[in-house]
């Protein structure tokens, strides 16, 4: 039996404090629906103006012990037209990602971040051995050739995790149980760019939320210096 | 014309064949730029042998050259040190093709918020927060800012220079930097004996200036020769420069440094003087809204030649300017810039033979659309007011008024 519940009318503001610069994000869980043993959870992280969000990361932990099912391949976090592809990448606690060279070029990456911090030189066509993440928190990327270049490998402990589509949408599987939502974007004007909430999730009670929180208005791009695109080195 | 034409030849031949290994993994990269360039003033400048504002006029209020061309050649050791070459051909220049810098670069990877890095050997001082792209070019202008014209033209250091620097998670970094150098001797000398000047000529490592001939310069100094080498070393004693450096990409960057070229203004060896030149220079980049860029740059200092007439030195000159640089990004690859310079130098000596009051202000605005990812087109405008009491000594008046139209397109590799 599937049950499809349209959520509305909740709302709330969690941040109202504006700047001229800032922007919007709207975040709407717009429907789950019911299966034998799970429901789906959907949702969908945009701007005010109705501009998408990517590679937001969406967590869930609930009150039920679940243990997360780890990936049986690494993830990958791509160096291409130097730049991280993606810019943010979401794992498990445990969980090991590869960082292929898609580039003509070298890079060399490294992170200092307290949740790991390695370094590892890539060449192009050899095949980088895969770095383990083992511990929590959020891992910044860097280049030591190409300054310019951020990335995000958000280490999660949560059984549940996804990320946005370039539509800003998601969807999740899970039970019905009381969980505690957590968004994150290294971008958020939020302490430690996340936006808490709980969520109680049951087949028959609709929840329908809808988020608007504030973007930095300043933030690394991760991309080559716009005023010098004629520069060949950052093509 | 023979020679604009061998050249062309000469750039676009190297331009295909970096084109065809553009897509090889290769350790060294050759990188470069041309710049073709028509001019047309109502200056009377004869080069460098007059106070004008500008490097063209005078007989050629119209020209039509090849303004520069330069060959970046760039290598990787290992992971942790790099070397760079670039060698430029400049219309200017006393040696058709020359090494504009050669710097072996040393940045080890860090896996903790501390970092190190240094470089060795000949480069810019970090002063300039326009000249960021290939050869020194700037993204914004053709002409570069009173300040960034005279770092071009004698603010090369032969040297070392090492950086310690703090990294937050999210990105900001706070650098301090200090380097010692030599051959900055003779820094100064265009300051005092000519005054600010804009243009985007930068100077070769072999290179000379003209001073100007109406400045009776050899009648007062009877052993300075009347071209000036800016790179030389007259003293033996080394210079330095400190300062430091806070920076969040992508949005702002603040630059101080003090300058001190340590040399012993009494000295002068094949018509070289020591001149002691010392300074303070602060920049600040800060990116807006709506795409626009602000870039402010500020320098204040004193330079001073010679044995001691009176109660100062025979040339002691004080020297300051500033700029302020507004840049939007239309749509992508077009951009226009306005800046806005003003500048100046005040005599402190005593010999009334050698007037070296200096002030002045100029307005750039330019245009520039980038295309097919290697070309540029420039339009621009850089018009400037300024008085120099050396003009008497042409029997013109000291204020002039003074403008430069220009057209260029570039190519890049």
């Amino acid at each position: 039996m599937n049950c499809f519940v349209i959520f509305s009318n909740l709302r709330f503001q969690l941040i109202t404090m504006s700047k001229n610069t800032r922007y919007f994000i709207s975040f709407a869980l717009l429907s789950f629906s019911l299966n034998a043993d799970s429901l789906t959870l959907n949702g969908t992280v945009t701007t005010t103006d109705g501009e998408p969000v990517s590679e937001a990361v969406i967590t869930l932990v609930g009150t039920l012990k679940t243990k997360p099912i780890l990936a049986t391949s690494p993830r990958k976090m791509d160096q291409r037209h130097r730049e991280f592809v993606s810019h943010i990448l979401a794992a498990h606690v445990g969980e090991s990602v590869l960082f292929p060279n898609s580039d003509n070029i070298q890079h060399h990456i490294y992170s200092f971040s307290p949740a790991n911090s390695f370094e590892i030189q890539l060449y192009k066509d050899v095949a980088p051995k895969p770095i383990t993440f083992d511990k929590a928190g959020v891992v910044v990327l860097g280049c030591n050739i190409h300054d310019w270049m951020v990335g995000y490998v958000y280490v999660t402990d949560a059984p549940y995790f996804t990320q946005t589509d370039e539509k800003g949408a998601w969807s999740l599987n899970l039970p019905a149980d009381d969980y505690t939502l957590t968004l994150w974007h290294p971008n958020l004007d939020t302490p430690n760019n996340v936006l808490v909430q709980q969520i109680k999730l049951t087949a028959e009670k609709s929840a329908p939320i809808e988020q608007k929180i504030t973007l930095k208005s300043t933030s690394r791009t991760g991309k080559p210096p716009a005023e010098d695109a004629q520069n060949p080195a950052y093509q | 014309m023979k020679k604009e034409i061998r050249l062309t030849v000469f750039i676009y031949t190297i331009f295909f064949t970096h084109t065809l290994f553009a897509d090889d993994f290769h350790s060294i990269q050759l990188h470069g730029e041309a710049d073709f360039r028509y001019l047309h003033t109502d200056s009377d400048s004869q080069n460098n042998s007059d106070f004008s504002k500008f490097a063209e006029g005078g007989a050629n209020r119209d020209l039509f050259r090849v303004s520069e061309a330069a060959l970046t050649l760039q290598g990787r050791i290992d992971w942790s040190w790099t070397g760079s070459i670039i060698a430029k051909y400049g219309h200017n220049a006393k040696n058709p093709i020359d090494i504009s810098e050669a710097t072996l670069f040393f940045k080890p990877v860090s896996t903790s918020p501390w970092r190190v890095n240094a470089r060795l050997g000949s480069f810019f001082a970090p002063i300039s927060l326009e000249n960021t792209s290939v050869a020194w070019t700037s993204p914004y202008t053709l002409t570069s800012s009173a300040i960034n014209s005279w770092v071009g033209e004698e603010l090369k250091t032969f040297g070392g220079e090492g950086t310690v620097a703090y990294h937050f998670e999210n990105g900001d970094h706070v650098d301090i930097f200090g380097a010692g150098f030599g051959n900055n001797d003779t820094t100064g000398t265009l300051l005092a004996f000519r005054g600010w000047r804009m243009h985007d000529y930068e100077a070769t490592i072999l290179d000379d200036f003209q001073l100007p001939n109406q400045a009776h310069i050899q009648s007062i100094f009877k052993k300075q020769a009347m071209t000036t080498q800016p790179f030389v070393e007259v003293d033996g004693r080394a210079g330095y420069y400190t300062g430091f450096n806070l920076e969040r990409p992508d949005v702002l960057k603040f630059r101080a440094l003090y300058y001190d070229n340590m040399a012993n203004p009494k000295i002068v060896e094949k018509g070289q003087y020591g001149w002691h030149t010392r300074f303070g220079s602060a920049g600040l980049k800060i990116a807006l809204p709506f795409e626009l860029t602000f870039i402010e740059q500020s320098m204040i200092g004193q330079t001073q030649m010679g044995g001691f007439v009176g109660n100062h030195t025979a040339v002691d000159v004080d020297f300051w300017a500033h700029s302020f640089l507004l840049s939007k990004k239309i749509t992508e690859g077009h951009r226009f810039s306005v800046r806005y310079d003003i500048f100046g130098t005040h005599k402190n000596d005593e010999i009334l033979q050698n007037p070296n009051e200096n002030k002045g202000n100029a307005w750039t605005l330019n245009y520039n659309w980038l295309f097919l990812k290697h070309h540029q087109l420039n339009f621009e405008v850089t018009t400037t007011t300024s008085n120099v009491t050396a003009r008497t000594m042409q029997n013109i008046n000291s204020t002039q008024d003074e403008t430069l139209w220009q057209m260029g397109y570039r190519v890049f590799f």
